[in-house]
């Protein structure tokens, strides 16, 4: 009886208590479904990439412009301590009545601000520092150049500044992925499903297979960019890194 | 417990008896035996608690920790069934409320703390997960005695109060019983364990109980966010319990349990049977004194004290105690 009921609704199979991880893990089922993995995943990808997209969206430009202007620098370092502060699951249950009232759902807001809140400081704080300690030299010298102030921004600055942004995002990027899962806890699912039904379950292989999920998620997160960075970055910028990386102490 | 630490306990508990001269030869009796109950102490004590000389003397025999599961009713139960105890002379530790019911009983057998204040219905679906769940609370009593026993623990006597489990509509639901949902394609919200069980989402969806299909389940925090979810119409029914004061205050309506799929939920108080034996009779009748005078109006307003008010358990505990003349 149980067995029908669960084809009927494969949603919402419960996962025996007693089952091991690599036994769930390697269950067709557990893949598979509203509730399966791939669902899953794919609901935590989706919003990590659109958290982190517009988190590069907003910061990088805001970042390099104020950094091409020196303006500021007092307010940019106040952030690097306010940003190690940021409670986004605080901030993301206080939106939550806020967006239900409004008829929003529990999704994607709440989560979606709580978490760009958490990707942009990474992300402004490394734009701006890799710009403002350029060396001054090339700076002069496109200006000597008669490159416009635009210019020398876009082709100059960002451009080799380019490998620290980049880290920067990676850096926000992982710290989103690896914050993702609170929505579970708020109303939302994703990978953090696993862990939040485990608890309440109280079944240990479910919070284990939610860990490894989330973790290995995370560090995948980490390669990619590594990956990206060398396809992205412009030749000349690589070659100065790594000959930095050479020279220096 | 082992014996040794039980006395050395004990030990410590009579020197400050023995300075104040009021060590009687019965209270020799070290060995955690059952003869406590026929000291003259313990029957004086429930007239003459406004002595603290004369309730200290029942500081003699081994510390009743009592911890509450975490959510409000759990936690102002906890307090009351504590401070009562302590009112009346035991020695009494109310530990910091944690987990629910499996850390709850995992706790009593690993000898975190000897006292609990559970649902039956829930201590059923917990010990006996077999057993058929009834409304009838005497049957579910029944069938949770014994695996209780064979547990080291007892089952106290169970309270008037209840607090049920509540399939929870808003006010303007068509639905007067959990049948009529059946046609109403409703988006189901409750806590993560539901899914899982035979009283929740298994027995509401099983053919031949409910054979409810809902359009979805949505797993929600249990608490508050449940109710903010059916006010602002992010599910249409809830899986909620019956004294959550909010069902009132925000006009949502409980649909009857017409194929009777709810277990009976009133409150038990359960005891680790070794701390039962080391005070013997007079412990579990002051106990069951206590689970008597509890009502589940009691329960409500509690929860409307400390859900709606934000008012502190201990207080909201106290303050009750008092109206009834046990403090």
């Amino acid at each position: 009886m149980i067995a029908a009921l669960t084809s009927l609704r494969p949603s919402q199979t419960a996962v025996p208590r007693d089952i091991g991880f690599f036994e769930w893990f390697f269950d067709a089922d557990t893949w598979t479904g509203t509730t399966g993995i791939v669902a899953s995943l794919q609901d935590t990808v989706i919003l990590c990439a659109a958290v982190t997209l517009v988190a590069v969206a907003v910061s990088v430009p805001v970042a390099a412009i104020l950094a091409h202007l020196r303006r500021a620098e007092v307010s940019s370092t106040w952030l690097v301590s306010i940003s190690r502060a940021v409670p986004t699951f605080a901030i993301a249950a206080l939106l939550l009545p806020w967006s239900l009232e409004r008829g929003w759902g529990f999704e994607p807001w709440p989560i979606f601000i709580a978490l760009l809140l958490l990707a942009l400081v990474p992300i402004y704080l490394n734009t701006y520092t890799a710009i403002r300690q350029l060396p001054e030299g090339p700076v002069d010298a496109a200006r000597a150049l008669g490159y416009s102030e635009r210019s020398i921004l876009t082709k100059v600055e960002v451009a080799l500044a380019s490998s620290l942004i980049f880290s920067g995002i990676r850096v926000a990027a992982i710290q989103v992925v690896a914050t993702e899962p609170i929505r579970a806890f708020l109303g939302g699912d994703g990978l953090g499903r696993y862990v939040r039904d485990g608890f309440g379950q109280n079944n240990n292989t479910l919070v284990i297979g939610g860990i490894v999920l989330i973790g290995g998620l995370a560090a995948l997160t980490g390669l990619i960019f590594v990956a990206l960075e060398r396809l992205v970055l412009p030749d000349g910028v690589r070659r100065l890194t790594r000959q930095q990386g050479d020279t220096s102490p | 417990m082992t014996t040794s630490t039980t006395r050395s306990r004990v030990v410590r508990l009579l020197a400050p008896l023995a300075v104040l001269g009021l060590v009687t030869a019965s209270c020799g009796s070290d060995d955690d035996s059952a003869s406590n109950s026929n000291e003259p102490a313990t029957s004086e004590a429930p007239s003459g608690n406004t002595d603290p000389a004369t309730t200290s003397e029942m500081t003699d025999g081994p510390t009743i920790q009592i911890r509450g599961q975490d959510f409000s009713e759990a936690i102002t139960i906890a307090e009351v069934y504590g401070q009562y105890l302590e009112a009346k002379g035991y020695p009494v530790e109310i530990l910091t409320p944690a987990g629910f019911r499996t850390e709850a009983f995992d706790g009593l057998q690993s000898g975190d703390f000897n006292l609990i204040v559970d649902y039956v219905g829930g201590t059923q679906v917990e010990i006996a997960p077999d057993a058929a769940s009834t409304a009838d609370v005497d049957e579910i009593v029944a069938n949770i005695t014994d695996p209780l026993q064979a547990l080291g623990l007892t089952l106290l006597d169970y309270s008037p109060a209840v607090d049920g489990d509540a399939f929870v509509v808003r006010g303007d639901s068509e639905a007067s019983t959990i049948s009529d949902v059946a046609e109403l394609d409703y988006v189901l919200g409750g806590a993560s364990q539901c899914p899982e069980r035979p009283q929740c989402l298994v027995g509401l969806e099983d053919p031949d109980i409910y054979g409810i299909t809902f359009a979805d389940f949505i797993t929600l925090e249990f608490g508050p966010l449940l109710g903010e979810a059916l006010a602002n119409n992010e599910v249409d029914a809830v899986i909620w319990n019956t004294t959550a004061p909010q069902i009132t205050e925000q006009g949502f309506k409980v649909l009857d349990d017409d194929q009777g799929l709810f277990p009976a939920q009133n409150i038990a108080p359960i005891i680790l049977t070794e701390l039962l034996e080391a005070y013997g009779d007079q412990l579990a009748a002051d106990i069951n004194e206590l689970s008597a005078m509890i009502t589940t109006d009691d329960l409500l307003a509690w929860n409307t004290e400390t859900d709606i008010e934000f008012r502190e358990s201990d207080e909201v505990a106290t303050e009750w105690l008092k109206s009834k003349g046990l403090l």
